[in-house]
């Protein structure tokens, strides 16, 4: 499709005509600064293509302030190589007229033919929108919307893929994706878009079907509940009926009377029998007590023999007690006297003891007495001892402080003496045989030494004297501290009374010699005198105290003794005088014993008899009294009517027995109890049912009342109804899902078979833009991921999506993009004109250089309209700028 | 010379489930309607007696308000009715019966035979002898006593039963309430009024099924009438004359397309129905687009026409032609989801290929709305029965 020529009548901004000519097949260039008209230009190229002429919602295309204004856009164009000619007019005089070749059309007609030449559609209703406007729209760039390509790819969809189809020997589908939403919309009513599971409408309608199906269910069932409760009436009926008419209760009732009367009848004949019974006893109760009575008097008789008896008896015995007696109480005298005999010689046998004790007693106390005296004796002499030797150590005592004194100084003077000689000038001699020398006055000869511990002078015959001086000061030290020492052991000597050293020793040795014994002396002393010699001799004193206490004793005691000694037998010891007065103690109890039991027994005779005597006269008096045969007479004929009495009730109580066993009186009872209870039961059944009716009746009435079956049909009604609903939308549900995904894998089917060639012309602009990128194309024909080398020279690759780029770079896609699926559509013989209105004004100048290079390209093959305000960047596209401003000048001349 | 109406199977209480609220309203209000026609004939007719050979409600526990509008709707005819109670009304312990008798709906001049003991109307001339169902179903025949029941021999004999004149009716539905066949003549009978069978039938010269007064159901053949017997004298032939008194006529068409002028002969059919015509339709074969939508349009215009039309659409096969297809612009892969449909809907499966009928239709009637050019008018083809 190539634009020759474009007018423009009363249209916005340009109140008088329009003319645009000679318009170039490739690239034209028009240019003007804002508010020029190029935007109005392009508005009316669209009015005319997309606006119905009849539309009352093109308002904005007349001029403002011009009511009557006709808008009117002319266009002349080829199309397949024939020359065509639209002009529409808007508003004030609705027209349309199109002109193919030869061709004319009119109205409506024209712009059917018109839009599907061109592929795109009107709106239904109102202004023309971006969704009807198809191809067109994707290959008119409006102000701005470069970028917005998926929108304008999704409202050509259909028609693209109409328009390539040809070009792929096949027909696509014009509206399937409008239809494919209507089909998507529908089914989303009554299925879910997940799971396919049933929603809305649908959804209530499976619902309210099985709500429905659960209702009459039970329905049913009430039903089937009503009608057997009403057969069960009609049976309880005829029971009742039936029992009505037969009371069989009344059988029993009979059958009860006749088993109690012959029950009452057993009862009186065991009340008979019992009354006999009772009798009986009685009889038998008076028969034993009239036996007891005739045994009674003969046992009187009896009585009164043993008594008469048993007197003779009790003499008897009487007697034969008394004779023991006598020797009783002789033996006891006899055994009395042997007693005190015994008892005069038990009392000799004891004083004699006595009296043999004491005399040995004084004798040991006169021993003790003697000892005693010679111990003290030799006690005293001891005593005398030891007072001496302590005498005697107190007189030589000599303290141990004392005596070391002694022995230090002395060892202190020997000690001076070797000091002094070794300190002293020696003076050793030899003289000549005769010659002499005198020493301090001490003459000296032959040869010797001599030791001067002091100045000397010594005398040579002859020759003078020689004064010796030894040398040192410690000799006369030593002899100033020997002086000293000797003072003072001197001084020592006198005090203790001794002459000498040796003196002191020998005092020392005595002295210990004393003082053993003095301890010897004291031990001796000791014991003799264990308590002290005046123990002792308190002691000795009151032994000879004892000693006469004793033999005063004796002389007592010898004095009365004397006399008796000759009087018993003086042979007899104290035990055998004590046991012989034992013996005769006990022989006396023993017979006294004897005695008193005999006397006992006499006594016991005594009463037996007595007691005998009284039995028996009373005895005796009894057999005497005078009823007594009257009333034995009279016991022995009642007796003899009592036997009588008792056969005839024996035999008539064992009839009755007889004739009651036979009857079975408890057999009879349980008859009646069980007529008795079936006719209860019988009668009891019967009111129940009478009762069971009148309820039953009136449930049934009630519920009949509600009408459950006239219900049950209701809800069979709605039932039905519902069920057929959920089938219409099951069916309509299971037609729309299966629609759907035929039509959904039928357009993908051709949209795959689209990619590859898009995508081939798609990527040959790219190349001019980015070069080495590629892009992919998704199954809306849009171009999806971009990969193209990473800025620098790294020779990595970067994928990124279309929507992510920049809005320049969206633009120039844009552009690119739309100039592809130009190519697409002239490959496939479809008309194509590009219009750029005020397009890539978003990109730098070397994009913009590279994407003049790409327009100039795609003219060779399209009719591109470009409009700009910036005819400076579009200097060199290589073809003149038309300018809108000049244009309207020349034809404002026109 | 006594003379009577015999009807029967009134199934007063009937609803009609498979229809819409609306027209089943209508439907079941007709029961009652025809009640009242029934009445004015007998008065018309200045018959002796109307007899109602049991069915007189179509179950025991219906409304209140149901028994009482039967019998209002009674009024219309002052002479004596005689009812007979049916397996669906049948004379139970308690039932529809007992409960009219203590609501005090049945008017003096309406007998209930609840027993079988012969009831003479004087003054009509007629012994009747009545076979009351007391329980729902019965395998006896209880009619069997008639033959032994004395009847004055100055009043004509007349039989009155419900149930399945045995050998004579389908085999499946003679099984319950047996009569034996020539039950008039061994009974001596002047005549023997049945009901159960809801269409008039007459069985042999005395013996005649009245058929139910309104038509109820689409399988009854000669329904929507009432008898009228005279009988000359005991011993006579009766002079039986059938009535009209249904309103509503029922009809069950199935029709099997082929070719274009099946569509136009069932059209024909559609365009005779009228305001009284329940209608039940069943469409098979295949049938173009074109086709499919004449009969779209028919059945909506008949729909409107009828008191109720019910139409089953499903067995119907749409076979698009190529002119269809133009028409539709059913281009490119449409046209090629429109061929699967149109193959699939002969698959073997049932169910899916159902699916694919239906959703082709949903499919066609999508493309028509959408179509440049097409009638906007055309009713939608879906969402028929």
């Amino acid at each position: 499709m190539k634009l020759t020529r474009i007018r423009v009548d009363q249209f916005r901004q340009f109140r008088r005509a329009l003319e645009i000519d000679g318009l170039d097949a490739g690239l034209n260039l028009f240019t003007g600064p804002n508010e020029a008209g190029k935007s109005t230009l392009v508005a009316a190229i669209r009015a005319a293509f997309f606006e119905r002429h009849r539309s009352a919602s093109v308002d904005d295309l007349r001029p403002w302030g011009d009511p009557a204004a006709a808008p009117t856009v002319a266009l002349d164009f080829e199309l397949d190589g024939q020359p065509c000619r639209l002009v529409k007019t808007f508003l004030a005089k609705k027209r349309c007229t199109l002109q193919i070749g030869g061709e004319t059309l009119d109205g409506e007609e024209a712009e059917n033919r018109l839009a599907a030449l061109l592929g795109f559609q009107h709106a239904g209703r109102g202004a023309s929108k971006a969704e009807h406007w198809g191809i067109p729209g994707l290959l008119w760039i409006e102000q701005g919307g470069a970028q917005a390509l998926r929108e304008a790819v999704g409202h050509a969809g259909d028609h693209l893929r109409g328009a390539l189809e040809g070009a792929l020997g096949e027909v696509a589908a014009s509206g399937g994706d409008a239809l494919l939403a209507t089909v998507e919309a529908q089914r989303a009513e009554l299925l879910t878009e997940a799971g396919g599971r049933p929603r809305g409408a649908y959804k209530e309608a499976l619902e309210a079907e099985v709500a429905l199906a659960g209702e009459l269910g039970a329905l049913d069932e009430a039903i089937a509940r009503y009608r057997q409760r009403v057969d069960a009436l009609a049976a309880l009926r005829a029971e009742h009926a039936a029992d009505e008419a037969e009371q069989p209760w009344r059988a029993f009732r009979a059958h009860q009377q006749a088993a109690a009367e012959r029950l009452a009848a057993v009862r009186e004949r065991e009340a008979t029998l019992a009354a006999a019974r009772t009798r009986a006893a009685q009889v038998d109760a008076q028969l034993a007590l009239l036996r007891s009575q005739v045994d009674g008097f003969a046992r009187e008789d009896e009585a009164a023999a043993a008594r008469a008896a048993a007197l003779e008896a009790a003499r008897a015995a009487l007697d034969s007690v008394r004779a023991p007696l006598e020797q009783w109480t002789a033996r006891r005298v006899q055994a009395a006297q042997a007693l005190e005999t015994a008892r005069a010689a038990l009392r000799a046998a004891r004083q004699a003891e006595a009296r043999d004790s004491l005399a040995r007693e004084a004798a040991a106390s006169r021993t003790r007495h003697a000892a005693g005296a010679a111990q003290l004796a030799r006690a005293e002499a001891a005593h005398a001892q030891v007072l001496a030797l302590q005498h005697a150590v107190a007189a030589n005592e000599l303290r141990p402080a004392d005596l070391e004194t002694l022995r230090t100084q002395d060892r202190a003077l020997a000690d001076l003496r070797l000091q002094q000689a070794a300190a002293a000038t020696r003076l050793v001699y030899v003289l000549e045989p005769g010659c002499s020398l005198e020493l301090d006055g001490d003459t000296l000869s032959g040869a010797g030494e001599r030791r001067l511990l002091a100045a000397a002078s010594l005398v040579l015959p002859g020759l003078g004297r020689l004064q010796i001086a030894p040398g040192g000061a410690d000799l006369a030290a030593l002899a100033a501290r020997g002086a000293d020492l000797e003072a003072r052991q001197q001084a020592l000597l006198v005090r203790l009374g001794l002459g000498s050293m040796d003196a002191a020793e020998r005092r020392q040795l005595e002295h210990a010699r004393l003082g053993g014994e003095l301890a010897t002396a004291q031990a001796t002393l000791d014991a003799l005198a264990p308590g002290g010699i005046d123990a002792l001799r308190a002691e000795h004193v009151r032994l000879q105290a004892r000693a006469a206490e004793a033999a005063q004793a004796l002389a007592r005691l010898t004095a009365p003794a004397a006399a008796e000694v000759a009087v018993p037998a003086a042979a007899v010891s104290v035990a055998d005088a004590e046991a012989a007065e034992a013996a005769a103690a006990h022989a006396l109890a023993a017979i006294q014993e004897g005695l008193h039991r005999a006397q006992l027994a006499a006594a016991n005779g005594e009463t037996a008899l007595a007691a005998a005597a009284r039995e028996l006269a009373a005895a005796r008096a009894q057999l005497a009294a005078p009823e007594r045969a009257r009333r034995i007479a009279a016991a022995s004929a009642a007796l003899t009517d009592a036997r009588a009495e008792q056969l005839t009730l024996a035999a008539r109580s064992e009839a009755l027995a007889a004739e009651i066993a036979a009857a079975r009186p408890d057999i009879l009872e349980q008859d009646v109890d069980r007529f008795r209870s079936s006719a209860e039961q019988l009668e009891k059944r019967h009111a129940e049912r009478r009762d069971q009716l009148v309820r039953l009746e009136i449930e049934l009435q009630s519920e009949g009342a509600q009408g459950l079956e006239a219900r049950r049909a209701e809800c069979a009604r709605d039932h039905a109804r519902a069920a057929r609903r959920a089938a219409e939308l099951r069916r309509r549900a299971q037609a729309l899902d299966l629609l759907r995904s035929l039509l959904r894998d039928q357009r993908r089917a051709l949209t795959r078979r689209l990619q590859a060639p898009l995508q081939k012309h798609l990527n040959r602009y790219l190349q001019l833009l980015f070069p080495h990128a590629c892009v992919e194309i998704d199954d809306n024909l849009v171009p999806g991921p971009l990969t193209r080398p990473l800025a620098g020279a790294g020779g990595g690759l970067e994928t990124g999506d279309f929507e992510a780029l920049s809005f320049g770079a969206r633009e120039q896609m844009g552009v690119l993009s739309r100039l592809a699926y130009a190519d697409l559509l002239a490959e496939a013989g479809r008309p194509t004109l590009v219009i750029l209105d005020d397009a890539l004004v978003h990109s730098d100048a070397e994009r913009l250089a590279q994407m003049k290079r790409v327009l100039f390209d795609a003219a060779t093959r399209h009719q591109i309209l470009l409009f700009t305000c910036h005819p400076a960047a579009w200097r060199d596209l290589g073809v003149g700028a038309r300018s809108l401003a000049a244009l309207r000048g020349l034809n404002a001349v026109v | 010379m006594p003379r009577f109406l015999h009807t029967a199977d009134w199934q007063i209480g009937k609803l009609f489930g498979q229809f819409e609220p609306d027209e089943a309203a209508l439907l079941a209000e007709e029961r009652f309607a025809a009640v009242e026609r029934l009445a004015r004939l007998a008065q018309q007719h200045a018959v002796d007696a109307v007899l109602v050979a049991g069915d007189v409600f179509d179950a025991q526990t219906v409304a209140d308000r149901s028994v009482h509008r039967l019998f209002n709707a009674m009024a219309g005819f002052a002479g004596p009715w005689l009812l007979l109670p049916g397996n669906h009304d049948a004379a139970l312990a308690e039932s529809v019966w007992t409960r009219a008798a203590r609501l005090h709906a049945i008017p003096p001049n309406v007998r209930v035979c609840l027993e079988a003991r012969p009831v003479l109307v004087e003054a009509a001339g007629m012994a009747v002898l009545p076979a009351p169902l007391t329980q729902r179903n019965t395998f006896n025949d209880l009619t069997e006593w008639f033959a032994g029941a004395d009847t004055p021999p100055a009043l004509v004999r007349i039989g009155f039963a419900h149930g399945s004149v045995q050998g004579i009716l389908a085999e499946d539905i003679d099984a319950a309430n047996p009569i034996a066949a020539g039950r008039a003549a061994s009974a001596r009978l002047d005549y023997l009024a049945l009901g159960d069978w809801h269409g008039t039938r007459r069985i042999d010269a005395r013996c005649w099924y009245a058929g139910t007064p309104e038509t109820d159901r689409f399988r009854a053949n000669d329904s929507g009438r009432a008898l009228l017997v005279e009988l000359a004298a005991p011993g006579a032939l009766p002079a039986v004359s059938v009535l009209a008194s249904g309103r509503y006529r029922w009809h069950a068409l199935s029709a099997e397309l082929q070719v274009a002028s099946d569509v136009d002969r069932l059209l024909a059919e559609l365009a005779r129905f009228g305001a009284d015509d329940v209608v039940q339709l069943e469409v098979g074969g295949r049938s173009d687009l074109a086709g499919h939508r004449r009969l779209s349009d028919a059945l909506g215009q008949a729909r409107g026409r009828t008191r109720s039309l019910v139409a089953e659409l499903g067995a119907l096969q749409l076979e698009p032609t190529v002119a269809d297809l133009e028409g539709l612009a059913a281009d490119g892969y449409l046209g090629e989801v429109i061929a699967r449909l149109q193959a699939a809907q002969h698959g073997a499966e049932p169910a899916a290929a159902q699916t694919a009928r239906d959703a082709l239709v949903l499919l066609a009637g999508l493309l028509e709305r959408r179509a440049p050019g097409a009638a906007a008018a055309a009713a939608a083809p879906g969402g028929d029965r």
